[in-house]
């Protein structure tokens, strides 16, 4: 079925049974619904099967590199904050390779919706583990099993200060959705941390899986409260699943603050060659 | 109050609005124009905004109004960049003040936009009545449009007037698409006014006729009032912001024209210089006592050269600085000093192999002994007679000034300016000058002759701030950095640079996101840079491969210290430049760009945004720590004559981002900008920006990144070439002074300088001017030779090298000396 949001003309590279496909579908039917302009909208994408998303969704995008999606994302927002911008990517991309990038722009707050595609499995390349590999997954490379403990992408955030930190699972696409578009409206950074299955390389997180080991949060949740969201990061059996934080109130946004409120686009900025010549003068 | 008490005051959240402007604070909270500290959605209170005014469309008399709540304290830094009017008016001849004036006075009363009105409003008017007079011809109708058009004709000429004086005194008479369509369309205008009017007073009744003189009356008229909206709308254009002018690669004509060095260093075996270096610790204020005594020397009216070596410390250790005074313009250091001064035992120690036999080298009575060249000076006495240790240094620039036999007041002046908070400075200085006249006995050096009028010319800087304005000049607007030695003083005069200009400047978290941050910024508009180390730059490898694989535009600054690893952090070398030539993986286009003096560090810092913007490919501009930190000085440099280009088009639906062109440049556009979307990708692609493994594609990008290559490697610049000799003396950055002045040293009419600034691509045209030297030797300052070997892979025959890697850029008596032996071996 054709969208406003679908590009024309792709070859659509995954596997029958990718997360990723109810995933290119909640993005475009969200931007359509949220009435975004795509003219004014950027994905920036690092590499990976996640990764590939913005390809197939008719917007502006930017492939860049493994795991550094989140600075590219970052300065096209500061040169022109009146975009839409969105950092997707895996958790591989993005917690792993990325992990440097994950802690600063969070601690910037800069104004992008940050999608992370979790389906604790490096897919493109074969099987190997992610960052959120749950302890004892087998794979070629970890033949005894993941050791290490999971990366923890909630209570990171959530200890940098994250204004919007939530968690779903795409195999409840209506709760996707609602949490989504809750993230796009969210003035500043906001994460969505969205838990896949991968078909063809994790046998373990299955879309049955996610839905026995999860539960959505209600309203005995409250999401302002900060030491109440830090409890629930830490809660894995199950995970829960919704906004787990949001700070409604106004905090500084990373590129109000370097460009103050008169944001014009910077390809619009030339500077006034008279004021540089006095500065030169002064010497 | 202090800057950062005013920034409180932002008139936000309850707080009051002040702003400042030339040191006075006022407050602007209750006017109707400064809602919520914001003004005009252009500014925000809590901000010295004196260096905003220029370019408001009033002028200061509008602070008349506010009530004054204090007085601002400048930092160091703030008021070193930006001037109080009475500097000024002191530094301009009476040419520029007139024209200051002249421009104040304009904006007061604004006689262009306050004439202009009438003519635009008349002309629209005649035009509308003339259309009521065609559809219903009668007298009255008739003589609105006549009399409206009469007026109007004539106030055209009444304000066509201050319109170019406007053009004068705002801009220069700078020829821009804006002003010469103004120009022309308003002479037309008033051409046709009067022809109207002169057909209409040959036979008024023409009007009624479908005769020529008739219908050319009525197409006039109309015509006219079409011109006038045309005029406004460029008027609009010119008040509102023009920024850069959209430049499109077929007509791009060579971007700069790199002007030879007039004469820069003309410095020559007749010519005194003095040499004077300075040993102490880190944190004991030497780099204070170098700006003082610069500046006193330059008020003086002595050519000055500055160059420092420090330790990779904040305090401790031993560093030296080297002031060269001179009758000529200089741009080297010597190795031998002909003063030395020690602040403590270990600079004594360490600048020993330094001294000549008449060195003149003072230390205090503290440390040293009385020797043959020693002079004892009470230095760390006589300050704190005065009260501090700390004023040893001001005591010793006295000391230096009394024992040369220079006039005082310049010594003073300075003083003044850098400590302005501290009076007893000028007491310590009057005792060190005291004492410096009365020491006997001594085989002075030759103090040169002083130049008052050719130095008061000068400006005198070093090269990180020279390379900063570069790339102001080019329109630099986003800088996003980590911190390393010996780059960050440009990121630092950049953020500083941000408080006058709209420039982005944001630390990042490490290198990666340096250049990552960069290319999101180009993609999205910006003109971005990052500055740089050989440790850091290593890191943005990949991010390098990605700029040229998506062609997305950046700027390197990359300054140069002793590797590999950490190496000597705080030093000079030239040791970069193989990583900087082949850094990234896969082949791709770049630029690496060299200056070796002040001028070209603007030039090619300029240079620098043009090249990656047109051909959307990485830039690297080289330094090292010797060019980023000597000062010397340079001509006034017109500004106005960099021109403002962009190469952004406006994308329509059918936009695709690696349009398969003639020339391998696609036009590139912004998300925004237009109708168009924009795919840029890391993996190979097709000209959509797909993903594509297909091979035939492939082979069509590859060949389309290559003629671009080809392209830019035929603007490569040109190596300038000095001497009419056989024999080249090749250079490449920062031996430009060095190199230049051993040659002239030298004095042998064999010898030629042969100078690059532009290194790579090395095209066949640039390298041209090579074939007619029978001997090269290639200098460099680093071990491996690097530059000799790229031109040996351009079939250039090389016949020596010399090269140094010890920490140091050359010094003119070494340098002269290698350059002999090396000829030795070839006559």
């Amino acid at each position: 079925m054709s969208s406003l949001f679908e590009r024309e003309n792709v070859d659509v590279a995954w596997c029958p049974g990718c997360g990723n496909f109810g995933i290119l579908k909640l993005i475009r039917e969200v931007l359509e619904e949220l009435e975004v302009d795509k003219k004014n909208s950027v994905i920036v994408s690092g590499i990976g099967q996640a990764a590939k998303t913005p390809y197939y969704i008719d917007v502006n995008m930017f492939g860049v590199l493994h795991g550094r999606a989140l600075p590219v994302a970052t300065a096209v927002k500061l040169a022109n904050p009146n975009l839409c911008v969105v950092a997707e990517g895996g958790d591989g991309d993005m917690y792993g390779e990325g992990g440097n990038h994950f802690i600063h722009t969070i601690r910037r707050n800069v104004g992008i919706v940050h999608i992370v595609h979790n389906n604790m499995v490096y897919g493109l390349t074969k099987g190997q583990a992610s960052p959120t590999s749950q302890r004892g997954f087998v794979t070629k490379v970890q033949v005894g099993g993941v050791v290490n403990e999971p990366f923890n992408p909630l209570a990171v955030a959530l200890s940098l200060k994250a204004g919007f930190v939530s968690r779903v699972n795409i195999g409840d696409t209506v709760h996707a959705k609602e949490i989504l578009k809750a993230a796009f409206r969210h003035n500043g950074y906001a994460l969505v941390d969205i838990l896949q299955p991968c078909p063809t390389f994790n046998n373990t997180n299955t879309y049955h899986w996610f839905k026995e080991n999860s539960y959505v949060l209600d309203d005995t949740h409250d999401s302002s409260d900060f030491n109440a969201a830090l409890q629930k990061a830490f809660e894995f059996s199950p995970m829960p699943l919704g906004i787990i934080y949001q700070d409604k109130s106004s905090r500084d946004i990373f590129e109000r603050s370097i460009r103050g409120k008169d944001a014009k686009p910077l390809h619009a900025v030339s500077h006034d060659v008279s004021k540089i010549q006095d500065l030169f003068n002064s010497y | 109050m202090t800057i950062d008490e005013l920034k409180k005051y932002n008139g936000q959240n309850g707080a009051r609005a002040y702003i400042a402007y030339e040191s006075v604070v006022y407050d602007v909270t209750d006017s109707p124009l400064w809602k919520n500290g914001d003004h005009m959605g252009a500014h925000v209170a809590g901000l010295d905004l004196t260096a905003e005014l220029s370019d408001a469309p009033h002028s200061d008399e509008v602070f008349k109004e506010f009530a004054v709540v204090g007085k601002l304290e400048r930092s160091e830094q703030i008021s070193s960049a930006v001037q109080t009017p009475k500097t000024q008016e002191h530094q301009k001849e009476s040419h520029e003040l007139f024209k200051s004036k002249l421009k104040t006075w304009y904006k007061t009363y604004h006689p262009h936009p306050a004439a202009v009105h009438f003519p635009i409003a008349l002309h629209l008017f005649s035009t509308g009545m003339d259309i009521l007079f065609l559809i219903m011809p009668n007298e009255a109708y008739n003589a609105g449009v006549f009399y409206s058009f009469f007026i109007a004709t004539v106030m055209g000429f009444v304000a066509m007037v201050p319109g170019i004086l406007s053009w004068w005194i705002n801009y220069n008479f700078l020829i821009h698409k804006v002003f010469v369509i103004k120009l022309i369309v308003a002479t037309i205008t008033l051409l046709l006014g009067v022809v109207a009017i002169y057909i209409y007073y040959e036979n008024p009744h023409i009007v009624y006729e479908y005769s020529f003189e008739g219908i050319l009356y009525h197409a006039i008229v109309i015509v006219t009032g079409l011109n006038v909206i045309i005029l406004g709308y460029y008027g609009g254009k010119i008040t509102w912001g023009y920024g850069r002018y959209q430049t499109l690669y077929e007509d791009s004509k060579k971007v700069l024209n790199i002007a030879k060095h007039e004469s820069a260093v003309s410095y020559h075996d007749a010519s005194q210089s003095i040499s004077i270096l300075i040993g102490g610790a880190a944190g004991t204020g030497i780099s204070t006592l170098e700006k003082i005594l610069s500046d006193a020397f330059k008020e003086s009216g002595f050519y000055i050269f500055s160059t420092k070596e420090y330790m990779s410390r904040v305090r401790g250790g031993s560093n030296t600085t080297l002031i060269r005074i001179s009758d000529a313009p200089v741009e080297a250091p010597c190795w031998s000093v002909d003063i030395s001064i020690a602040l403590d035992l270990p600079a004594l120690e360490h600048m020993k192999e330094r001294w000549h036999e008449n060195t003149l080298v003072f230390a205090d009575e503290t440390f040293a002994e009385k020797k043959a060249n020693i002079v004892l000076v009470a230095m760390k006495e006589s300050a704190k007679k005065f009260g501090s240790p700390k004023y040893a240094n001001t005591y010793i620039a006295g000391v230096l000034f009394g024992l040369l036999k220079i006039d005082k007041s310049s010594l003073l002046q300075s003083i003044a300016e850098h400590f302005k908070e501290d009076n007893t400075n000028k007491d310590v200085a009057e005792s060190g000058y005291a004492e410096g006249v009365k020491l006997e006995n001594l085989t002075l050096p030759k103090l040169p002759k002083s130049d008052l009028e050719g130095v008061k010319k000068l400006h005198l800087m070093d090269g990180t701030t020279a390379c900063g304005f570069g790339f102001l000049a080019g329109g630099c607007n986003m800088i996003t950095a980590y911190p390393m030695s010996p780059s960050t003083g440009v990121l630092n005069f950049m953020a500083d640079m941000s408080k006058h200009l709209n420039i982005a400047v944001e630390q990042s978290e490490d290198e990666i996101a340096s250049l990552s941050m960069v290319l999101g910024g180009w993609y999205s508009g910006a003109r971005a840079m990052t500055t740089t180390s050989g440790g850091g730059f290593a890191l943005m490898g990949e991010a390098l491969s990605l700029s040229g694989m998506t062609e997305t535009p950046a700027v390197i600054y990359l300054a140069q210290r002793p590797g590999p690893a950490t190496g000597l952090p705080t030093r000079s070398e030239q040791g970069d430049l193989n990583m900087s030539l082949y850094s990234g993986h896969g082949p791709f286009p770049r630029i690496v760009l060299a200056p070796g003096s002040l001028k070209e560090c603007i030039d090619y810092g300029y240079l620098a945004f043009e090249m990656a913007d047109k051909y959307q490919t990485p830039v690297i501009i080289l330094s090292d720590q010797y060019l980023a930190d000597s000062n010397s000085m340079i001509k006034d440099v017109d500004f106005s004559s960099y021109e403002q280009r962009s190469y952004i088009v406006q994308s329509t639906k059918d936009y695709v981002r690696y349009e398969d062109t003639k020339n391998g440049i696609s036009p590139r556009t912004v998300p925004g900008f237009g109708d168009g979307l924009i795919c840029a990708v890391g993996d190979e692609h097709d000209e959509r920006g797909q993903i594509t493994e297909d091979y035939k594609m492939r082979e069509k990008m590859v060949a389309k990144r290559a003629r671009k290559n080809d392209e830019l490697t035929a603007e490569a610049i040109a190596p300038e070439i000095v001497g009419d000799g056989d024999i080249a003396i090749i250079g490449w950055g920062s031996t430009f002074g060095v190199i230049c002045e051993s040659i002239k040293h030298l004095n042998n009419p064999r010898l030629a300088h042969v100078h690059f600034a532009w290194v790579h691509p090395l095209g066949k045209e640039q390298l041209k001017s090579l074939e007619r030297f029978k001997y090269k030797i290639v200098v460099e300052n680093n071990a491996d030779g690097a530059f000799a070997n790229q031109l040996k892979l351009h079939d250039v025959k090389i016949d020596n090298q010399i090269l140094q890697s010890n920490g140091f850029n050359f010094f003119v008596d070494q340098l002269s000396v290698m350059i002999e032996k090396s000829l030795k071996e070839f006559s």
